[in-house]
């Protein structure tokens, strides 16, 4: 049993005993915090690459599928088929719920082989990503309207002229003016524009090369517009929402069985979704961060060694003081719970001093670097965690050995 | 109150026993004033530390207010010196760099005494060796005698039957010695049992009895 009234007597004397010791104290602080100030940095790092990789994921929509005609794939009997292999009847018995229980909602997307297509606003050009959608196309896509408003049912059932326009399509078609009411021409036919969407990033996914696609190049318009005035009778793809992220695959299998059954299995289709995107991300992550925490790792268990160096020397030189406290009626472990605390005391400095120093690091790299840094508190709680089990184990040898030593040998020390 | 029968001590040196305390057996009766003397290395402190429950006896049997010390575990003796008895060195052995409030706190915080009753027995304890102005400074502020005074408040504050004292007074002046020890008659009078090595014999002359300890054995006078 340890003793309540003992913890005063404990922090005192553990700050008597380090000040007594101040070069060897300040190192071992200094190893601890070091190594949690790491685990702090690497912390905030992989947090901020996570955030700024799923932040460019979720311009998709993170639960979001697509299904469309695999074109190099199927016709087993080579028979040539015309068509994408989904019609409006399979559209509207997904968007209709019956089918497909893992979709919450869904948006076709309509558009020609030659995906980029010229514009035409007065004298002004632009190669744009027309692309025919539907109402829910917005929402599960994370675009946000800058201005304007999203299409209504009742664009899409009256097959409408009007389109919703991506920041870098504005820009250049009207220059900074407001492009809500202006229109443009396309293929001969005048659109006029309802919505101004907002920018989106994807630097990061073009830069490695995952997605050549201008997402700012896009002007949506109503897919059965596509369909009437640029003589599409089918839709290319399918994008859904599943109602949760671990149901896409079950989406996917239910899209793929209603697709097949109304076309009589004539096509294979493709089915995509975020997950495998994901999954690499997390890899990446996961690999970064154990780098990182392999560095703080071994700095931690130098910080330790210090502290058991340490505390193992101040054994050595207290041993008289032993022997008196064990005289007055100190238990072996009360012995062991001082030690220990004066050990713990030590490595939760450092732990709090690494943490203040992995905080102002997380942020002076966050202003250097202008990527989007911030620590996290669950690492801000482990990193001391970290630090009092450090000075818990490191300490646990020479408290122990301080509690086992016998009084009339302990006061006959010295 | 203290008995030993047949009880000896050996040390070893390398394989061969070196024996210290050779069969011996004595009988310690409450409230006595004991002083042991003898030659340097005859085996009075080993004696007195197997009293005071700090060393184990090899054979023969110990028994303290009725408990078999001999059986007790090593570990639980903290228990009983905690409890029943006081101590007083030579060198003082305060704690350095801790007050002496602190220091007399120790034994009360080991007992599990409650903070504000801890606070009035150790100014009581303070008062009653004529230091309770003293109560914070640290033995570096304090004189010899000081010390020596605050380490028998210190023995005192848990309330123990009995004190064990080695040498108390062999690092004071004749002055300081006369006042421990008049400190020691009190305590006497106040119903403790006293247990002292000594090597002077005018400080062996305050003790109702006293044992001469030589080469491991008591010898009857
Ligand atoms: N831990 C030990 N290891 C080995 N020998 C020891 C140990 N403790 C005591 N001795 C030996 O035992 C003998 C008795 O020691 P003890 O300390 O009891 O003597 P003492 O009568 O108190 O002497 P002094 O008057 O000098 O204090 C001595 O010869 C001493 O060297
Ligand atoms: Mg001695």
């Amino acid at each position: 049993m340890i003793h309540a009234g003992i913890y005063k007597d404990v922090m005192a004397q553990a700050f008597h005993a380090l000040r007594d010791n101040k070069l060897r104290t300040v190192l071992s602080i200094l190893g601890i915090a070091i190594g949690i100030s790491a685990v702090m940095i690497v912390g905030a790092i992989t947090k901020g690459i996570n955030d700024y990789i799923y932040k460019e994921l979720n311009t998709y929509g993170l639960k979001s599928v697509w299904i469309y005609r695999d074109w190099d794939n199927d016709d087993p009997n080579r028979v040539i088929r015309q068509g994408s292999g989904i019609d409006n009847d399979d559209y509207n018995i997904i968007t209709s719920h019956k089918c497909c229980p893992a979709i919450k909602r869904a948006t076709a997307v309509v558009y020609s082989r030659e995906n980029i297509m010229p514009v035409r606003a007065g004298n002004h050009f632009f190669n744009a990503s027309i692309e025919g959608v539907d109402v829910d196309y917005t929402e599960i896509n994370n675009d946000q309207l800058k201005a304007g408003r999203n299409f209504r049912k009742d664009d899409i059932v009256r097959r409408k002229t009007v389109a919703i326009i991506s920041p870098k399509a504005a820009k250049n078609l009207y220059g900074s003016a407001n492009p809500i009411g202006k229109t443009f021409r396309f293929s001969n036919k005048k659109f006029q524009i309802i919505g101004l969407l907002a920018e989106k990033n994807r630097d990061l996914l073009n830069q490695i090369g995952a997605d050549s696609y201008d997402v700012n190049g896009r002007i949506l318009i109503p897919y059965t517009s596509y369909q009437t005035y640029f003589g599409v009778k089918d839709i290319h793809t399918v994008q859904a929402e599943a109602y949760e992220l671990e149901r896409t695959e079950e989406a996917l299998q239910q899209l793929n069985a209603m697709l097949q059954r109304t076309h009589n299995y004539k096509y294979k289709y493709k089915q995509e979704s975020m997950q495998g995107w994901m999954d690499t991300a997390d890899q990446v992550l996961a690999s970064i961060s154990l780098v990182g925490l392999l560095g703080a790792g071994i700095s931690l268990l130098i910080g330790g060694m210090n502290i058991m160096n340490i505390m193992s020397t101040t054994v050595v030189e207290r041993t008289r003081e032993i022997g008196i406290r064990k005289a007055l009626g100190a238990q072996n472990s009360d012995i062991l719970f001082q030690f220990l605390m004066e050990a713990i005391t030590v490595s939760a400095i450092g732990g709090i001093i690494g943490l203040s120093m992995g905080i102002v690091i997380t942020y002076l790299v966050a202003w250097f670097s202008g990527f989007p840094l911030s620590p996290s508190w669950l690492m801000a709680f482990i990193a001391v965690a970290v630090s009092v089990v450090v000075g818990l184990i490191s300490g646990f040898y020479p408290a122990h050995r301080a509690a086992r030593l016998k009084p009339v040998e302990a006061l006959r020390y010295g | 109150m203290i008995e030993l029968q047949d009880v000896s001590k050996a040390y070893y040196l390398g394989q061969t026993p070196v024996p210290v305390l050779k069969q011996i057996s004595l009988h310690i009766q409450k409230g006595e004033f004991v002083a042991i003397m003898g030659s340097s290395g005859s085996g009075k402190s080993t004696l007195l530390n197997i009293i005071g429950c700090l060393d184990t006896v090899d054979s023969g049997r110990y028994s303290l207010s009725g408990t078999a010390v001999s059986d007790v575990p090593e570990k639980s003796l903290a228990i009983l010196r905690n409890r029943y008895l006081g101590f007083i060195f030579q060198s003082f052995n305060l704690i350095p760099r801790i007050s002496a409030e602190r220091n007399v706190e120790l034994p009360m915080i080991y007992a599990g005494v409650d903070p504000d009753v801890r606070k009035n027995r150790m100014l009581a304890a303070l008062d009653i060796v004529g230091l309770k102005d003293r109560a914070q400074h640290t033995s570096a502020d304090l004189s010899g005698g000081q010390q020596q005074r605050v380490a028998i408040a210190r023995a005192i504050v848990n309330d123990p039957d009995i004190i064990i004292a080695d040498e108390p007074t062999g690092a004071l002046d004749s002055r300081n010695s006369q006042e421990v020890m008049r400190l020691f008659q009190q305590l006497n009078a106040s119903g403790k049992t006293i247990v002292m090595v000594t090597h002077e014999d005018d400080i062996a002359r305050y003790a109702h009895r006293v044992l001469i300890v030589d080469d491991g054995s008591i010898v009857n006078l």
